[in-house]
């Protein structure tokens, strides 16, 4: 009891932290003031800190990784974002990527807080390290496709207004689009070979066409797609940021679509 | 992160014949792919497999689905026209992967490690289809299903019986289950009682003769209530004869409590029902009594031990020649294999637990997917990380990347 207690305060410490990041970065972007955007810096940092606690507790509590059901993937997912949004920010500066990734983190954990947060015991195939492996890496990849996503969108409303934006912002946000997809898509291919090996040794196929594994698949082709172009063609700008845009749809689909409108292998993800 | 000018000029396509030109192109292969992938959105939304087959045979079939069916879309990953667009995938693979690996002498420092990455990819992915490929065609796959004690030496697969040069005997088979958090390991049960007008809800734990008090804060002692459970009935019932109140049975099919309630002049005596919460509530002496009483007890499959389903598993014998040769137990995430055999659990009956369902893989294409799955890694890794990092470094240095 006293340990659901600790979780629950940590739970909501991290919630407030992230929103009171988009609040002051929004500030930051209304006030021009640098002040807003290092103290949202700071409060995204202490959010996921708070969440890496809280994952961590959980983890020891339940005895198993904390990544099994919609409300435990929904915290992990907005914890994978702001992650990538601080590995991006080591690199480059731009104050309204942190209102959104902060409005994002913070919009998966209340979402997740409408999910039962009972620690329940796992079914016999969950019951596998592959289990920590193969959401981590899935859900890496899905933090920085959103990241992408933003990105690709900030770039795609900057681009119509060329005269206010400058171009080394536009320019900025092309490449963040490239290195985060780049990123993404190497955990999420981490991530769906890794579900092949846990499946293979589970049932006996790595491959079974199930809507979660065809709709990663479909995902990871978008993003191939992607890269090819970027890479051979030098697809950078709009039509990038619309792929990207597409790419994300189809990550959400397979995320979140899949476990409500689609049944399979993943069922238990939708509890 | 987009390709340096270099690269793109060794990996661009040559001057082959116009079939490998074709199947060079990017156009082509990123036709192929969007093909696919709406392939795989429709075989996500049309229902798949062999229960719609089995619904088509029915009488008055549903003609849209009949439809589908005729065009390949109800088996649409097994269809010959989505394993073609598999080949079309390859072939173009096989044609780029040809053109990177000419293209790796080509180019020079990080560039270079790059075009070796993305060699290595594209190498990975043709292993993985040609792993799929021994699969189909030399690949076995069946279900086993024994009853404790029985040997089984075949297994039954869509083309038949599938011998076994050996036998594989059900010892035993478990079931085991996770145990139910200690708060409601307990039988749950409790006596709440509400006095509305003082807007006030308390609850008691059902301890026999234990007076409860039940006071507003704004009451004085004066118009303080006093419950005491006085009996607890688990099948409450009242002899027809006699008029006498008994226990019918130990099993909690009506549970109830005797109850009473001493305070603001009354006294009284009442039954409370846990399953007919409605059903003597009121006070019998018809005095003014402000208190509701709701009796909460849980069913007895709620409050036991049992929980969730943990583990189901079987202990089995491999037997050759006559004589035990191995034995081992198998459950979900823990296989055992014999002889290029591959057994999985993977069901089970609740109604009859001596019976036990194996499902039995034979898939000489396991390790190239395996060794492909290495290499992609290894090739995107190349490509995204250290060939970027090397890029850097050598801008550092003042190299010209």
């Amino acid at each position: 009891m006293k340990m659901m207690v600790n979780l629950t305060m940590l739970f909501n410490t991290g919630l407030a932290a992230y929103f009171c990041a988009m609040v002051c970065a929004v500030t930051g972007l209304m006030s021009r003031r640098i002040i807003f955007d290092r103290i949202a810096n700071g409060l995204i940092i202490v959010g996921v800190s708070v969440q890496s606690v809280y994952l961590g507790m959980r983890w020891v509590d339940a005895g198993r990784a904390p990544f099994s059901n919609m409300f435990e993937s929904l915290v992990l997912f907005g914890w994978t974002v702001s992650v990538v949004y601080l590995l991006l920010r080591l690199r480059t500066r731009i104050p309204w990527l942190a209102a959104a990734s902060a409005a994002l983190s913070a919009l998966a954990l209340a979402h997740a807080s409408t999910y039962e947060s009972d620690i329940r015991p796992l079914m016999p195939a969950l019951q596998s390290n592959w289990l920590s492996f193969h959401v981590m890496t899935c859900f890496l990849g899905y933090g920085a496709f959103a990241i992408s996503a933003v990105a690709a969108a900030g770039y795609l409303i900057s681009s119509r207004r060329a005269s206010t934006v400058q171009t080394e912002t536009r320019q900025t946000l092309e490449t963040i689009v490239a290195q985060t997809i780049s990123f993404g898509f190497l955990f999420l291919t981490l991530g769906i070979l890794t579900g092949a090996v846990w499946a293979n040794s589970a049932w006996g196929t790595y491959w079974s066409w199930d809507p979660k594994e065809t709709w990663s698949l479909i995902t990871w082709l978008i993003y191939a797609a992607f890269l090819h172009f970027n890479f051979i063609r030098g697809w950078r700008g709009r039509r990038a940021s619309w792929i990207s845009i597409i790419g994300f749809v189809s990550v959400l689909f397979t995320y979140y679509g899949v476990n409500f409108l689609l049944a399979g292998l993943h069922s238990y993800a939708k509890q | 992160m987009s390709e340096t000018p270099e690269t793109n000029r060794a990996i661009k396509p040559g001057r082959g014949n116009p079939v490998t030109r074709l199947l060079g192109s990017l156009v082509f292969a990123l036709t192929v792919v969007l093909l696919l992938a709406l392939a795989c959105i429709a075989g996500t939304l049309v229902p798949q497999g062999t229960q719609v087959e089995s619904y088509l045979a029915q009488p008055g079939g549903h003609p849209v689905l009949g439809v589908l069916s005729a065009l390949g879309l109800t088996r649409m990953f097994y269809s010959w026209w989505f394993i073609g667009l598999l080949f079309a995938l390859a072939a173009s693979l096989m044609v780029c992967t040809g053109r990177r690996y000419r293209a790796i002498s080509r180019v020079t420092g990080a560039a270079r490690l790059r075009v070796v990455g993305s060699f290595i990819t594209h190498v990975s992915l043709l292993l993985v289809l040609a792993g799929g490929m021994v699969r189909v065609i030399w690949g076995q796959k069946g279900v086993i299903q024994f009853h404790e004690g029985q040997a089984v030496n075949s297994v039954e697969s869509n083309e038949g019986a599938m011998p076994l040069s050996f036998s594989i005997r059900l010892v035993k088979f478990e079931l085991e289950f996770h145990e139910k958090p200690e708060t409601s390991a307990a039988p749950m049960e409790k006596l709440m009682v509400e006095w509305a007008e003082k807007n006030l809800l308390v609850q008691f734990p059902v301890d026999l003769n234990v007076e409860h008090s039940v006071a507003a804060a704004d009451s004085g002692a004066s118009s303080a209530f006093k419950v005491t459970v006085l009996r607890h009935l688990a099948d409450f019932s009242v002899d027809s004869e006699t008029g006498e109140v008994r226990a019918r049975s130990e099993a909690p099919h009506n549970p109830a409590l005797q109850i009473r309630i001493v305070g603001s002049g009354v006294t009284n005596t009442q039954w409370v029902f846990a399953r007919f919460p409605d059903f003597g509530g009121e006070p019998g002496s018809g005095a003014a009594m402000p208190l509701r009483f709701r009796y909460y007890s849980a069913p007895a499959e709620e409050s036991g031990n049992r929980g969730t389903i943990k583990s189901f598993k079987s202990m089995i014998e491999v037997i050759e020649n006559g004589s035990v040769a191995a034995t081992r137990t198998i459950e979900v995430n823990a296989s055992f294999s014999w002889r290029g055999y591959t057994f999985y659990q993977t069901s089970y009956n609740p109604d009859d637990l001596t019976w036990s369902a194996l499902q039995v893989v034979r898939d000489p294409g396991v390790p190239i997917v395996y060794a492909g799955f290495v290499l992609m890694m290894a090739g995107l890794t190349m490509v995204f990380c250290v060939g970027p990092w090397l890029a850097g470094q050598g801008r550092t240095a003042g190299e010209v990347p």
